[in-house]
């Protein structure tokens, strides 16, 4: 197993690093997938944690000057590391005027991950940090744990507001009450109501928009496409829902009223989590609800995709 | 005829040659003697300088803490012009001019931190009478010496999380490097390694005689580098070896600061093998390795005859001054340009007529090693043109008998009373720089120097 990716470019660097930061606000430790297009950031669902999930997908062209990596074995050309994101972006968040960083697997004490960086100086020898970052390698049969979740067969699918609001209501909802309900329709409506002995708050949002079901999978396609890689595994795309074919154009929508709301209630802290951790604003963020099931919140950016399922709680 | 002619004026023209010859060996050596004049003169100024910013630095607010473990210790030293007033009220008996107490700091940054134009805000702090306490630490005596502006050391430890407790600093001539120290334990696999190195070229002063791994607690330096860096200071470090205290410090005009560091004594140090006596080890939960502690002496200034060799000056001192000595303890100050923070500080004995300084793991400064109280007068000669920096220490060897914690307005006016006693001859006066003649009221007797210091 070998690895090794070099970023030169500041701007990328800074992308990458924020994009990681992100990731550690939302979960402690995380797989790391290593695959010959894409660096994804995966948690997979268990009890333990409230059962949230997570995928975060990079393109790696987009950020690494170079990249070359060898995985366990020819047909599983990946590498699954166990990793706590905190530490890397902690590592990364210090070199950030470096000339170049260079990110490898090495074994150390422990099998690592190795953030490598020269420092620009006045003198003629340049400064460097290295930050040995422990991982633990994950063996091939637990890799199905960490499979790209299926999109989940939704009932709407809608924009959501500006996340600064909504992170601004989910905040002070959470001194009021431990469970929000979220709601949306396919008129673009939303609600987020919290509901106590004392109390219930209700926030509308209206005019978001819904995105039509060929818009979300093409989106996603899109992205899949942003990979270097020209051969597209079965495997990447993700499923879509079940319905007779008919159906299949425009998805949900033409069966359903459009001002009846899928809701899901929800533990609050994990959605002020998702919230708190944003750094940038998302080119596009949209959430799919199963009715009383999960909560499917989806951030895209230029080069980043990241997908967090909250399920539902009675 | 023409050769007589020509003769005379050969004559003439060496006669004339010959007088200018004169002339100008006369002028010369007129020269000469206003030039060494003028050196002697500038000699004494400089001396006079030198000595000033001593006396202005002896005058001070000190304010020092040290951790319970005492294996870190802080003192900053304020010279009273950093203070728009500064006055040191009779309230102390014990006849030293020096107060001696405790603060509980939990309040200091209360009070310090909000400054509003208009309003004067009294406080009213209390206070517990203790004793002084300092770090026994000749810094200037350390072989290996760093120095760097703060910002220097800031970019090196910022790679490192706040949390990070210590760290080792791993010299040799060809790199400087900071690495996170972990002890074996069960985190020491899941524990983040960082490592950050760069080129001894990037210090200001490096000098540092073998290789050597120093680990210390970080998180007690912090607060000096940030102080540091905000009043762009550059910082000086000091070390001798694994074991032995590190001491940072920075100086200023009106205030200096150091903190003195324990380090661990490793069993697998790079370095020589240290003899056993280290200072104080005291044992911490750590297996192999031992924290030296910094060994504290307390002072006690207390009012009793000076039983050392009465010299000339020492008697003209009882006559017109109260005792200031203590007969157990007395201070040698040891200024060193760079560092006049930390005092070294040794025992008298009773016994014999001389003070020396006797602890047991400070290598002895030669020029206080048991030598006698050097009278006064021998001393304010012009100093040879060295540029030593314990030149001055002869100097303060006349201040042998003082007591120096915290030194107050008395003293400096002692200084220079005792300078301008009638025991001095005529001849002496002339010799003497100016501070045999400015003191505390009283008229100058010299009037070739410019502004007096006011004290």
């Amino acid at each position: 197993m070998k690895f090794r990716g070099k970023i030169v470019d500041v701007a990328c660097l800074n992308h990458f690093t924020r994009v990681i930061t992100t990731v550690s606000r939302l979960t402690k430790t995380c797989v790391l997938r290593l695959t010959p297009d894409n660096l994804l950031f995966v948690l997979s669902g268990k009890v333990a944690d409230g059962g949230v999930s997570m995928w975060c997908e990079l393109s790696q062209a987009n950020f690494f000057d170079e990249y070359q990596m060898e995985g366990v074995s020819s047909e599983d050309n990946e590498i699954c590391l166990e990793v706590t994101p905190e530490n890397l972006s902690r590592a990364l968040k210090t070199v950030q005027n470096a000339k170049a960083v260079k990110v490898k697997l090495t074994k150390k004490h422990c099998p690592c991950l190795t953030i490598a960086a020269e420092l620009p100086t006045l003198s003629s020898v340049s400064r460097v940090v290295t930050h040995d970052v422990p991982v633990d390698v994950i063996p091939r049969r637990l890799w199905h744990e960490f499979k790209e979740p299926s999109m989940p067969d939704f009932d709407v699918s809608v924009y959501l507001p500006p996340l600064k609001t909504m992170k601004n209501v989910v905040d002070r909802m959470k001194n009021l009450s431990n469970f929000l309900v979220m709601e949306a329709n396919l008129s673009g409506e939303m609600n987020l109501k919290i509901e106590t002995d004392l109390v219930s708050v209700t926030t509308h949002f209206k005019d978001l928009g819904n995105p039509p079901l060929r818009a979300l999978e093409a989106l996603v396609l899109d992205l899949v496409c942003l990979s270097s890689s020209s051969s597209l595994a079965s495997t990447d795309l993700p499923p879509l829902p079940p319905g007779d074919d008919a159906s299949q154009d425009g998805g949900p929508s033409q069966s359903r009223d459009p001002e009846a709301m899928a809701q899901a209630r929800v533990d609050i802290r994990k959605l002020q989590q998702f919230l708190m951790g944003q750094q940038v604003n998302p080119s596009k963020a949209m959430c799919n609800i199963v009715h009383e099931r999960v909560v499917h919140l989806i951030l895209l950016h230029e080069d980043v995709s990241l997908q967090y399922f909250i399920p539902a709680v009675a | 005829d023409d050769d007589a002619d020509q003769a005379e004026k050969v004559s003439k023209e060496k006669l004339q040659k010959e007088a200018e010859i004169r002339r100008l060996k006369e002028e010369d050596a007129e020269l000469m003697e206003r030039k060494q004049k003028l050196q002697l003169r500038v000699q004494r100024r400089s001396v006079y300088q030198d000595f000033m910013e001593q006396v202005v630095k002896m005058t001070k607010l000190a304010l020092r803490a040290v951790n319970s473990a005492h294996s870190a210790y802080a003192c900053f030293l304020f010279s009273p012009l950093f203070f728009q007033h500064y006055s040191l009220g009779s309230g102390s008996e014990q006849g030293s001019g020096s107060i001696n107490c405790k603060l509980l700091m939990k309040c200091a940054p209360n009070i310090l931190s909000a400054f509003v134009l208009g309003i004067t805000k009294t406080h009213n702090l209390r206070f517990q009478e203790s004793e002084a306490l300092q770090a026994v630490f000749a810094s200037h005596l350390c072989p290996n010496v760093l120095k760097a502006p703060a910002r220097l050391l800031c970019d090196m430890v910022m790679h490192f999380p706040l949390s990070q407790e210590e760290i080792t600093l791993s010299v040799t001539p060809l790199r400087v490097s900071l690495r996170n120290y972990c002890e074996e334990g069960k985190d020491h696999m899941k524990t983040m390694y960082t490592e950050m190195s760069l080129h001894p070229d990037e210090f200001d002063f490096f000098q540092v005689g073998v290789d050597l791994d120093l680990t210390f607690c970080l998180k007690e330096l912090r607060g000096l580098l940030s102080f540091a860096e905000s009043h762009s200071l550059p910082v000086s470090v000091n070390f001798s070896a694994a074991g032995k205290p590190v001491c940072f410090s920075v100086e200023d005009v009106v205030l200096g600061a150091s903190v003195v560091l324990a380090t661990l004594i490793d069993s697998e140090s790079r370095g020589p093998s240290q003899p056993a006596e280290t200072l104080a080890p005291v044992t911490h939960e750590r297996q192999d390795c031992s924290l030296a502690a910094i060994e504290l002496y307390t002072t006690v200034t207390h009012h009793t005859q000076c039983h050392e060799s009465e010299t000339d000056y020492l008697r003209m001192k009882k006559e017109t001054h109260q005792q200031l000595c203590c007969r157990d303890e007395c201070v040698v100050y040891v200024p060193r340009c760079a560092d006049a923070a930390v005092l070294l500080m040794g025992s008298c004995e009773a016994d014999s007529g001389e003070p020396r300084c006797t602890h047991a793991e400070m290598d002895l400064i030669a020029s206080s090693q048991g030598s006698p109280i050097i009278n006064p007068p021998a001393l304010m000669l012009p100093l040879p043109q060295t540029d030593e920096p314990n030149r001055l220490c002869e100097l303060g060897e006349a201040c042998a008998s003082f007591s120096m914690t915290p030194a107050s307005s008395t003293i400096c006016s002692l200084l220079f009373n005792a300078l301008s006693s009638e025991q001095d001859s005529d001849g002496y006066d002339s010799r003497l720089p100016v501070l045999a003649c400015y003191s505390d009221g009283e008229e100058s007797m010299q009037e070739d120097h410019s502004g007096r210091p006011s004290l």
